[in-house]
């Protein structure tokens, strides 16, 4: 527990530091930084479900396309102040966790994956075809940043810093979360689910729960990805998008918390280095996600206790 | 009048032309339970390649042939190399191959950039042939899409559940150490199955790129639209696939007819509504 204290305070004091430390900090702030921690939470959502729920949802995407269009539509279309927008946009992307939410958790596993996956994709058609609605396949532009006592977030540091607060409210909410009797029971019904039943669990509203808190960060998210691109079109919720996502949670270690961040972290170095020698980063990242898959399917957070298994083997089999 | 006929029309031939794409799907999934995501970038792949062959030997057969092989040994040889070690991990193997759409994705744009491409409906089918009644007519080529559907449904189910090669593999999937105890090499069954969807899914791309065109995103959309069919109809089913394949086609047809900013809604919709009562799909067996 100490040892996992101080990780944590060293990875909160470099990221604190990381503007003041990094070599061409407008280029790494944003492209690396601020960039890492709205994918992070994106990916957050959905290693929250897949860890306490054995479920891998890609229509994390969908609420985050919800909530941002939201921002981005009543305020460029209709100067509606973030104050009003931004609350308004997460609660709806939240609240269409329930819709969906009601239809997926029927499913399970690979079906789960796939009904999700359908989510999204049809939100990114229906975002190319309403032009009037969503701008299109253009999408709607300029959107403006956000002023907060008036600190002027179309800066570098201030963005980072909010996200980064953002990040580690999340983060911290999702460890709480999980070792509430709510995070618990969570992870009995992933593991057991007839027999939490029987128990008297009401699975299917836990489950429920737990969707809808997972689409409220993914709401988040999107209204970060809003910010930080200051636009928003279907390609941001589209299928490569999506799979960008799955990339950084696979990547990173599907079964920690803290592999979202580490693989957005990752993800997002390997965009900004690769972007300057060549334009294969879809291909490239296909690539290293194969890899992972078929080497380290515990991803990079899982890759330690992976060779300790493999040195211990000779000796004891457990 | 007409133009519901017209609508009707494109909607029942689009749906043969779902079926074409979404039966590859269905059949890997169905017997085997790897669920293929490259599923579109395969069909994008054999669209390409159809087009280069059928543009340079001016025959579109060839190009036909050419695609589906193509899709056909490559899909075989991404389920020997990458998939068959992980058959049973359902959801690994559905993430190896949204890896491999990536890759595949990618090395078609750097190939053929981001034009839209169609390759040309071959001469002896390039007729029109007359509605009765509207004095109107209508491609004949896309009328053959859908007989073409009807003919693969009917070899399939005949080949699946009629033939010897048929119960051999139903038997391997419900039961592979018995079937190999039986001196009959399972591995190879799994590996014919997937080069027979892949084929379809290829043969699907040829027709569908003469139909309709393609290019730099289409791989997304036609999985979609397989994901739709099969979900709708149940995965692993291919009469599902064929009910899929025609309520996705004919009504997506009449939304973007009649109401087309609500297109994508209205499809989606059906699909939560028909989800919302029957999770496994319409033809689906129990989760």
């Amino acid at each position: 527990m100490t040892q996992k204290r101080i990780t944590y305070g060293v990875v909160i004091l470099l990221s604190l530091i990381f503007p003041f430390i990094t070599p061409d900090p407008q280029f790494w702030v944003s492209s690396g930084g601020t960039r890492a921690l709205w994918l992070g939470v994106a990916a957050l959502s959905m290693s929250f479900l897949n860890r306490n729920l054995g479920l891998m949802s890609l229509g994390q995407l969908f609420f985050s396309g919800i909530a941002g269009y939201i921002v981005a539509i009543s305020s460029v279309d209709h100067n509606v102040k973030f104050g009003t927008s931004v609350p308004l946009a997460i609660l709806a992307g939240t609240l269409s966790g329930v819709i969906i939410g009601f239809i997926a958790l029927k499913t399970k596993g690979v079906y789960f994956f796939m009904l999700t996956l359908a989510v999204t994709l049809g939100l990114y058609s229906y975002a190319n075809q309403a032009q009037e609605i969503t701008g299109g396949h253009t999408g709607i532009n300029s959107i403006p940043s956000p002023i907060i006592f008036g600190i002027d977030f179309a800066y570098v540091k201030p963005l980072y810093y909010l996200f980064l607060a953002i990040a580690i409210l999340l983060f911290s909410l999702c460890k709480f979360l999980e070792q509430t009797s709510f995070g618990i029971a969570l992870q009995a019904v992933r593991d057991n689910e007839d027999r939490m039943i029987s128990m008297g669990y009401r699975t299917t509203y836990l489950k429920m729960l737990a969707f809808i808190f997972s689409s409220f960060i993914a709401s988040i998210a999107g209204v970060m990805g809003v910010f930080y691109v200051t636009n928003i079109s279907p390609a941001s919720v589209g299928l490569i998008r999506s799979i960008d996502l799955l990339v950084i949670v696979v990547v990173g270690g599907a079964t920690y918390l803290g592999g979202a961040f580490v693989g957005a972290v990752l993800i997002a170095v390997f965009e900004a280095i690769i972007q300057d020698f060549t334009s294969y980063y879809v291909g490239a990242t296909g690539i290293l996600f194969i890899a992972v898959l078929l080497l380290a399917p515990q991803g990079l957070m899982g890759v330690a206790s992976q060779i300790r298994s493999r040195l211990n083997k000779p000796g004891l089999s457990k | 009048m007409t133009q519901f006929v017209f609508t009707f029309l494109n909607g029942i031939t689009l749906a043969g032309l779902y079926f074409l794409v979404a039966s590859g799907l269905t059949l890997i999934f169905g017997l085997m339970r790897v669920i293929n995501l490259a599923h579109g970038a395969f069909y994008l792949l054999a669209g390409y390649v159809s087009w280069t062959i059928a543009d340079k030997t001016g025959n579109w057969l060839y190009g036909a042939l050419a695609g589906s092989l193509t899709v056909a040994i490559f899909g075989t040889l991404v389920y020997v190399l990458l998939l068959r070690k992980f058959q049973y991990e359902e959801l690994r193997v559905a993430l190896i191959t949204l890896g491999v759409s990536l890759v595949l994705a990618q090395a078609m744009l750097a190939i053929f950039g981001g034009e839209y491409y169609q390759t040309n409906i071959p001469k002896s089918l390039s007729n029109t042939i007359p509605v009765p009644g509207l004095g109107l007519s209508y491609p004949f080529f896309r009328i053959f899409v859908l007989i073409l559907a009807i003919v693969v449904a009917i070899g399939l189910w005949l080949f699946i559940s009629k033939t010897r090669y048929g119960a051999i593999i139903r038997a391997g999937v419900d039961d592979t150490k018995m079937v190999s105890a039986l001196g009959i090499n399972v591995q190879a069954v799994f590996t014919w199955i997937f080069f027979l969807g892949s084929l379809l899914v290829g043969f699907a791309g040829a027709v569908g790129g003469t139909t309709n065109s393609f290019g730099m995103g289409t791989d997304g959309d036609y999985l979609l639209f397989s994901l739709q069919v099969v979900i709708i109809g149940g995965l692993g089913s291919i009469g599902g696939v064929a009910i899929g394949s025609f309520l996705v086609g004919v009504i997506g047809q009449f939304a973007t007819g009649y109401f087309p900013t609500f297109a994508g809604i209205i499809t989606f919709a059906m699909l939560i509504l028909i989800l919302a009562f029957r999770p496994q799909g319409i033809l689906g067996k129990k989760l």
